[in-house]
């Protein structure tokens, strides 16, 4: 039983992590007042640029900064289309997606000559870290120690997102530009200009969980991998209400499902049950986020009329 | 022919033009790829329209592939008039398909005149339910749809997939998981022998017309439109903003569950898994690029089915491989959705232009430059 549990803990973080990745990339733009739904395809490009760069310079860290660099040009493409131009945010998000999805799929064919998926041997993937001395205690050695590189790294980086949004004049402005982007502008800082940075930001954070993705969940490149896993990373995003750490433990509530999904199916339930788990989850937690929201609203009404 | 002349002008001629603009520009990004791939364009393209529209039988597919381009496009189009972004088509899609292969079961042994219209209702029942939900929500609770209808696509996927593979999978053996086969009595006649068009075309041109005149022509489209554009107006003018919301929503879904329900009873004769490949997502594309306007929509859908038709041909004949074509869609919409942004950068250019002549003719005739 406690082993199980652990296995499950242990799958959590590992299905969480990209998710993690993609959020505190989303959490960004969604401060500064973009909405962006283009997560799922900046993934799906990051993904693919990840493991064509490991499989050409046999490198898994060319592999990762290739897809860092991909990610600031999708980011950038995206901040031009939606800030410069002023397009509709939700148009090009989904034309991003389904762009990603047709280029990605595209290049597999002409690059590799596969339909489907490339796994290769010669894919450099990331390594995977032992913890020097929690890998000796009993049950937290098995649950924390022994995972891919990015796990440990998403941890810092959900720190630092937290730090840059709560704790940095670059983080007020683009919260102010989300908020009230007319005080900012009252300041003589641009909003545009912290809506790109978002948008840049987000970009790379994207890159990054596509690199996991295909080098450190998986060692290879499927068609369509992300599998919505960028709107997942939204709701987290909504649900936490764009806060670093509240972001972070709503990823690992559907890692969590996730990786229940995948033991209840050894119980001899349909995978496409237990696969619905996580998208239900998402409307359901969305439902109870508005139902709490008005709640509140309402008793602050009833406060106020006391007064 | 004055008539004409004025339907053409202003708004919808520059909109015409940035159109076409865009469509060639698509084209010729989509042939420098083919020049870096290593392929030759022009006998790429010529492999591509002459495959799509080369034979009757493929004429014909294209037709078919039109028709559901136009109806999931027209079921995009009526809900973002209304402000609602459905991008949960492809569930909607699904249970139409599922429900419809369940009543064809269900009712085998009934005449056709019966079974069809039961199956057509109970796909605009499955799919609007399934609209109906992410509506309520978003208009009683302010739940973002695009995630919701997101989210519920791979619900009523998967759930479909389950239902076919199990409390529903047929008894046959050798083919693919999926429900029973349908009675061929209940099944649509091919217009065109070996292709996919089928008599459902009639149905679903029926549907359009109706669609367009809901949209165009009717009070309630006119009510719906105010409240996508400018829901504080139309509260104020007293229209039911909400209901129009969720009606545009269920009519939408049902869209979806009709195409779902052509699906299955002209082409598959049962749901099985592979019932749509993303079709609402190429259709959400045309209605995107033609900013929800229904005729435009009818035609544009043409030019995306000769595309999507013509590129299998292109893969098998020169090599490049048909996903070039969401390339260039994408690429479409892209151009279409900054449209306005580069418009006014260029009226703003040319503004400055014109004032900064101005200046200098006051300067050259002596006057004060007060500008």
């Amino acid at each position: 039983m406690l082993e199980m549990l652990v296995a499950i803990m242990g799958n959590t973080l590992r299905t969480a992590t990209p998710i993690v990745l993609a959020a505190m990339g989303g959490q960004f733009t969604e401060h500064a007042g973009v909405m962006n739904i283009g997560m799922d395809g900046m993934m799906l490009i990051g993904a693919f640029a990840a493991v064509t760069a490991s499989y050409l310079f046999a490198s898994a860290a060319m592999g990762v900064l290739a897809a860092i660099l991909v990610g600031l040009l999708v980011g950038l493409l995206f901040a031009i289309f939606v800030v410069k131009l002023r397009s509709d945010e939700f148009i090009i998000g989904v034309a991003l997606n389904l762009f990603a999805g047709g280029l990605t799929v595209f290049l597999l064919r002409q690059l590799f000559g596969v339909a489907g998926a490339f796994a290769d041997p010669g894919i450099v993937g990331l390594p995977n870290i032992e913890l020097g001395f929690i890998k000796d205690i009993p049950i937290l050695g098995k649950l924390i120690s022994g995972h891919s590189l990015f796990v440990y790294i998403s941890w810092i980086i959900v720190f630092a997102c937290w730090i840059i949004v709560y704790k940095t004049p670059l983080g007020m402005r683009m919260r102010a530009s989300g908020e009230h982007p007319e005080s900012l502008r009252s300041l003589g800082i641009s909003p545009e200009s912290m809506k790109i940075i978002a948008s840049l930001l987000c970009g790379v954070l994207c890159g990054i969980a596509g690199a996991h993705l295909s080098l450190g969940y998986l060692t290879q490149f499927t068609e369509g991998m992300s599998a919505s896993r960028g709107f997942i990373a939204f709701a987290c995003i909504i649900f936490g209400r764009a806060n670093p750490p509240k972001v972070f433990l709503a990823a690992l509530f559907f890692g969590f499902l996730d990786a229940l999904g995948l033991r209840m199916q050894f119980l001899g339930i349909s995978s496409d049950i237990t696969g619905m788990m996580p998208y239900l989850m998402t409307v359901l937690m969305m439902v109870w986020m508005a139902v709490g929201e008005r709640y509140k609203k309402k008793r602050m009404l009833k406060l106020n009329k006391v007064k | 022919m004055t008539k004409l002349k004025h339907y053409f002008s202003g708004q919808r001629a520059r909109y015409l033009i940035t159109l076409g603009i865009a469509v060639i520009a698509a084209l010729s990004l989509g042939a420098v790829i083919m020049l870096i791939t290593g392929h030759d364009p022009i006998s790429s393209y010529g492999a591509l329209f002459g495959g799509a529209l080369g034979s009757l039988r493929s004429i014909g597919n294209v037709g078919a592939k039109a028709v559901t381009l136009t109806m999931t496009g027209l079921a995009m189009a009526v809900a973002a008039q209304a402000g609602m972004f459905n991008v949960g088509g492809e569930g909607q899609l699904f249970m139409g398909a599922m429900a419809s292969a369940i009543v064809g079961v269900w009712l085998k042994g009934l005449p056709a005149f019966i079974v069809i219209p039961c199956a057509i209702l109970a796909a605009i029942l499955a799919g609007g339910a399934f609209a109906y939900v992410p509506a309520r929500l978003k208009t009683r609770l302010g739940v973002n749809e695009v995630i919701t209808t997101i989210m519920l696509n791979s619900v009523a996927i998967l759930f479909c997939s389950f239902l076919a593979n199990g409390p529903l999978k047929t008894d046959e053996s050798g083919i693919a998981a999926g429900t029973q086969q349908l009675d061929p009595v209940y099944r649509f006649t091919k217009l065109v022998p070996l292709s996919n068009v089928t008599t459902s075309i009639f149905i679903a041109a029926a549907i359009a017309f109706v669609i367009w005149y809901l949209m165009r022509r009717s009070v309630q489209g006119y009510e719906m439109k105010m409240t996508g554009q400018n829901k504080q107006f139309a509260l104020f003018m007293g229209m039911p903003t909400e209901k129009h919301a969720e009606v545009s929503m269920i009519i939408s879904g049902a869209l979806c569950g009709i195409v779902g329900m052509f699906e299955v009873y002209g082409i598959h004769g049962r749901f099985i898994e592979t019932v749509s490949n993303e079709f609402y997502f190429d259709g959400m594309l045309v209605a995107m690029i033609m900013r929800y306007q229904p005729v435009g929509i009818m035609l544009m859908s043409i030019f995306f089915a000769i595309l999507n038709i013509g590129s299998a041909a292109m893969e098998a004949r020169v090599g490049v491989s048909k996903e070039l074509i969401f390339i260039v869609q994408s690429i479409i919409i892209f151009f279409m959705a900054a449209e306005p942004g580069i418009t006014a950068s260029i009226n703003k250019k040319r503004v400055e232009i014109s004032a900064r002549k101005k200046i200098h003719e006051k300067k050259d005739r002596g006057g004060e430059c007060d500008a």
